[in-house]
Order: C-alpha cells, then structure tokens, then sequence
C-alpha cells in the first residue's frame, strides 16, 4: 500500500476553526469569479465596440478643420505647414498630419457590373493615423492598382441611397471585392486605374489611397507638389483635455469629435471593468492570505506530530506535497464553479444586454480558461510553499 | 557498512571531560553485524551520543562518517532516507504519538519503508505481551508497554544499525529478555549492528564490545 495523506491525517490536527477555513474558500471563490468575470466582461466591450473604435493604444485620433464663418469664406482656409508643426509643438498633441486631397478630378466607376459612376476625392494620410491598414495598402510608380481604404459612412450613405437609384446595397465584403475604376484628369492628361476597397475606416470619413499615389498624380497631372491640406488629424492621449480644446478653440479649428465618442465610452468601461478585476485579485489575495493563516495555524498544532514524523524519517518534500495535495480538489472545485458561474453571467450579459444574438460567442473567452487554470497552478503553489516553509521551520 | 567516528566531543562539554572516555575524542568505528554495548553513568552524554549518531543534533566537533559520508553534511532529505533505510532507533523518551493508537504508532512506521507485513506486528505484539493494545490509545499505556511499542516500532523498517538508548528502563527482567531476544534476532535477519546503551551493563545483551562513554 502506498503511503498518502490517509495515513498521515489521523496526525495532523485539523484547524479547528472551520469558519476561517470556509470564510477563505468563500473568499477565493468570490475573488476568482470577479476576476474571470471582469476579464469576460473586458473582452466582451472590446469585441462589441471594435468595429467603433477609433482609440488605439489608448490615444484619440481626432480630425480638425479650419472653421468656415461668414469672415472667412473667400479665404484660404487650408492649413499651412506651419499651422502643422505649430500643432505638433504642443505638448497635449503627440503627433498631427495633414490629411492631403487631390488636385486633380477623379471620377469613379464599377465598370460593367454594375452601373455606377460618380466623381469623387481622394485623399492620403499617414498610415500611423489610420486605424485599418492592410499589408496591400502600398502603390509603386508604375502599379495599375490602386489600394483604397473607404469610410463605413460613406458605404452605410451609399446603403441608404443605393435602393432609390435602382442600384444593389452591398456590405463591406461585397464593396471589397468590387472591382473599381479610378479615372484621373487634370490639365496635363488622363490617366486610368484599376482600384479595390482594401479596408474600411471608421475612424476617417474619406476615401484614402496612399500617400505617394497622390502626390505623384498631384504632380503629374496639376504640376502640384505640395497641396495644403484642409483637414489635419491629431493623435492625442485625451480627446476632452481642457488644455487641447481651449487651444483648438482659440485658433477658430473645428474638432469632429463624434468619432472619439466610443473610444472614450470603451476607456471609461474598460476603466471599470480593471478595477473590478483589480478589486477581485485583491480579494483572491486576501482569501489566500487567511487560508494561509488556517493552514499555519492546522501546522502549529500538529507541530509535535509532525516534527517526530520527520525524526522517525518521512520526507519534509513528502509531506508537504502530500498536505499541499490534499487541497486541490477544493481549490479544483472552486475554481470550476467560479467558470460556469462566469459562463452563466456570460449568457445573461448576452440574453439581456446585447440587443441582437450572436453578436458574442456563447462560450467564454479563452483568456479566462487560461487565467482560471493559471490561478489553480498559484494557488496549489503557493499552498506548497508554505507548508514546506512551516515545516522546514519545525 | 560502517559508523565512523573522528574525534568527536559535544560542544557542551567542559575542558578535560572527555578525557578517559573510550568514545568521545577518539577515532573509532562500528560496522554492521555487531554488537556494541556501551555503559555510561548519568551525564556522561549517553542520550546525545545517540542523537548525534542518528543525525537529531549536530553540537559536536569532530565528525561522524557513515560509509565516509559526513553525516553533517546530509540535509533534511538526505536524513530522510537514511533514517527510513539505514538507521532505527529506540528513544529513551520513546517519542511515541499520545493522541493515536498503538496500532496507528506501529503503522505509521511501518508504511514508511514496509519491511514486514501488517501480520507481523500482531505477532511481535503477542511476543512481547501487549496484543491487547494494539486498539488502545498510546496515552492508556503504561510507559513499560510504551517502552514495548517503540521497540517493536523501531523493528518495522530495514536498518543496518539499530540504536538503543536505555531501551528497558521501565521493563521486568523477564520482559527484558525478551525484548532483547526479539531485536538481536531482527538484527542478526538483517545483519545490522546493534549499538545499546545502559547505565549498568546486561547480561543478556551478547555483546561483541562494551565500551565506557
């Protein structure tokens, strides 16, 4: 017969305060299952606003324009490179780029299939403002295709006109597998390209192509080098900084902060939804820590016993493993209860908060699998350690 | 295999104590299949010479060598194996569990390094009169059936050497002899040494050495 814990229980007095001993394994429960939750919870606002976001590594990216008041109408309003490098001096402003047009006409169309066509602006930005950049966002002088990167607004506008022109409603899938045809004109010629949506932005309300596309045809076409930009986008830590609003106020630029909306709806949750997670390891510690103190307290008790177990020659390694070991179906336990109570939250955060199903997957994330089993593999540690520590300190 | 002594001396021991002793300061070594007796009067440091040679105490100078291992040198483990394959002991305050009982004293020694069944303790028992003990709790017994118990506990496991420290103090002659027959022929099915010691010496004891602390 091998030996294990069986053998050695009848000699380790059991903490007689079983209160504490209950009050820990309430605690770790409640602890583990705010944690998990918070962190479904976390993945469930990030997966329900992503396609909206318009934060990315927790900065705002705004646009601004000059405002157009009845004074400054016949004026150029467009932003010179000094208003751009006065922008980017400020200290609540990491970086600004000019969102640059095209000086020449374009006219767009879907060839044969289907019966479209309609003139249209193009602009380039730097790639580090655009929130969706796919690897096949590049043009080479020379290329007949031309990646765009297209507003969802612009298509949801499209959608709503699209049935009253006898034309199909298409969904960003469909868009991007169109085949478009750019034609450029300006007073030095003609040039045609082949054009594909390759992503869409929520974050820029334009039709994006690359930067060095649209200097080229600026120049090739219009004999234009520099074209001064009427928008200029910002990358801020904070959209609603007091100190970047007064400036932007006082310089008469217009913000369009619609877009920074749900990115700051998403912090302020995300803010939430961390310190609840926070709060939960706070509270796993402290259980750990009181059941720490019942198993220092069991170990005191059983002091003479299991001091003359060790001189009458079992293992100290033995013996902690073996007392360790004896709480993992507990700790097993309450760790899958706090998964399927996360799990039951889960299905009530999607029966009753999201609007429409299968929004969200209907199991919990991965990540909390991985933190539920992390959390079991610390506490069984930790558990060893410490009765290895009491018992090499007999 | 051998118990080796190197000019061992506690640390407790005044200038000139050692002096005249056939142990302490002196290079001397015990090997398996012996008997050795040794007699030692109060406060000649019969109790911690057994506790240095099973590893419990380490106020000496000197060292002591099992198979040219340097004792001091083993750590928690090491004594742990030692002690479940190599060493047995019999405590002269026997060191038993109170609270269990006598069964449960013999089985958790038992279990550790089985070298005899279950059986075989109920048949130790009945040899040296204390079968109907075996269901009682150890505080219940008499400190002469208590001396009987960790006699028969120290004989469950394999050992190459098996100290006793005064191990009949509080037994009859008759039950005496009797545990000193059970333990020779234990050790003698081993071929383990037996190191006893004594404020006297005994007769029964067939001892190859007597040595004086």
């Amino acid at each position: 017969m091998e030996l294990s814990y069986k053998n050695i229980a009848p000699f380790l007095t059991a903490g007689q305060n079983k209160v504490s001993r209950w009050l820990s394994y309430l605690g770790l429960g409640v602890g583990v299952l705010l944690l998990l939750s918070s962190v479904q919870m976390y993945t469930n606002i990030n997966h329900l606003i992503r396609d909206k976001n318009t934060r990315k590594n927790g900065t705002d990216f705004i646009s601004i324009t000059k405002t157009i008041t009845n004074e400054n109408m016949g004026r150029d309003n467009r932003f010179t490179d000094a208003d751009i490098k006065e922008l980017q001096r400020q200290p609540f402003i990491e970086d600004a780029a000019p969102l640059k047009a095209n000086a020449f006409k374009v006219s767009a169309n879907a060839g044969n299939m289907i019966p479209f066509s309609t003139d249209v602006f193009v602009e380039g930005l730097n790639t580090n403002f655009i929130d969706t950049v796919p690897d096949n966002f590049k043009w080479n002088e020379g290329d007949e295709f031309v990646p765009v990167i297209f507003s969802t607004d612009f298509l949801e506008m499209y959608n709503v006109f699209a049935p009253s022109w006898d034309l199909p409603q298409m969904s960003e899938k469909t868009a991007s597998s169109v085949q478009l045809f750019l034609l450029c004109h300006g007073r030095n010629g003609d040039r045609q390209y082949k054009a594909r949506i390759v992503a869409f932005s929520d974050r820029i309300n334009s039709i994006l192509v690359p930067e060095n596309f649209l200097a080229q045809q600026n120049k090739v076409l219009e004999g234009v080098d520099n074209i001064p930009a009427s928008r200029v986008f910002l990358k801020t830590r904070d959209a609603n900084n007091p100190q970047l609003l007064s400036y932007l106020a006082g310089k008469d630029y217009h913000i369009n902060k619609d877009k920074t909306k749900f990115g700051r709806v998403k912090g302020v949750l995300q803010a939430v939804v961390s310190g609840l997670a926070g709060f939960g390891v706070l509270v796993i510690l402290l259980a750990l820590v009181l059941f720490s103190f019942y198993l220092q307290l069991m170990i005191a008790r059983s002091k003479d016993n299991l001091q003359l177990l060790l001189t009458l020659g079992y293992s100290p390694s033995w013996l902690s493993k073996t007392v360790a070991k004896k709480w993992i179906p507990v700790y097993v336990s309450i760790i899958v209860a706090a998964l399927l109570a996360t799990q039951l939250l889960h299905l009530g955060f999607q029966h009753f908060v999201t609007p429409a199903r299968g929004e969200l997957p209907i199991m919990i994330d991965w990540t909390v699998l991985v933190i539920a089993v992390l959390l079991l593999g610390l506490s069984v540690a930790i558990n060893y350690r410490l009765v290895k520590k009491s018992l090499t300190e007999l | 295999m051998q118990i080796s002594l190197q000019q061992v001396v506690p640390d407790f021991f005044e200038t000139g104590k050692a002096n005249g002793s056939q142990l302490w300061n002196q290079d001397i070594a015990f090997s398996t299949g012996e008997n050795v007796h040794i007699i030692a009067p109060s406060g000649s440091g019969k109790t911690s010479f057994i506790h240095f040679l099973y590893g419990l105490r380490k106020d000496y100078s000197g060292n002591i060598l099992y198979d040219n291992n340097n004792i001091k040198n083993y750590d928690a483990e090491k004594f742990a194996t030692w002690r479940q394959q190599n060493i047995s002991i019999i405590f002269q305050d026997l060191r038993l569990f109170t609270q269990q009982t006598v069964s449960q004293n013999l089985e958790i020694k038992r279990l550790l390094a089985p070298y005899h069944r279950e059986s075989r303790i109920t048949a130790m028992a009945n040899r040296l009169g204390i079968e109907g003990k075996l269901t009682k709790l150890c505080s219940t017994c008499s400190y002469g059936e208590q001396q009987r118990i960790a006699i028969i506990r120290a004989l469950q496991q394999p050992f190459d050497f098996l100290l006793l420290d005064e191990p009949f103090s509080h037994l009859d002659e008759n039950n005496r002899q009797k545990a000193m027959e059970l333990m020779q022929e234990e050790a003698t099915e081993r071929k383990a040494a037996i190191i006893l010691t004594d404020l006297k010496k005994i007769d029964y004891f067939k001892a190859e050495r007597l040595l004086y602390l």
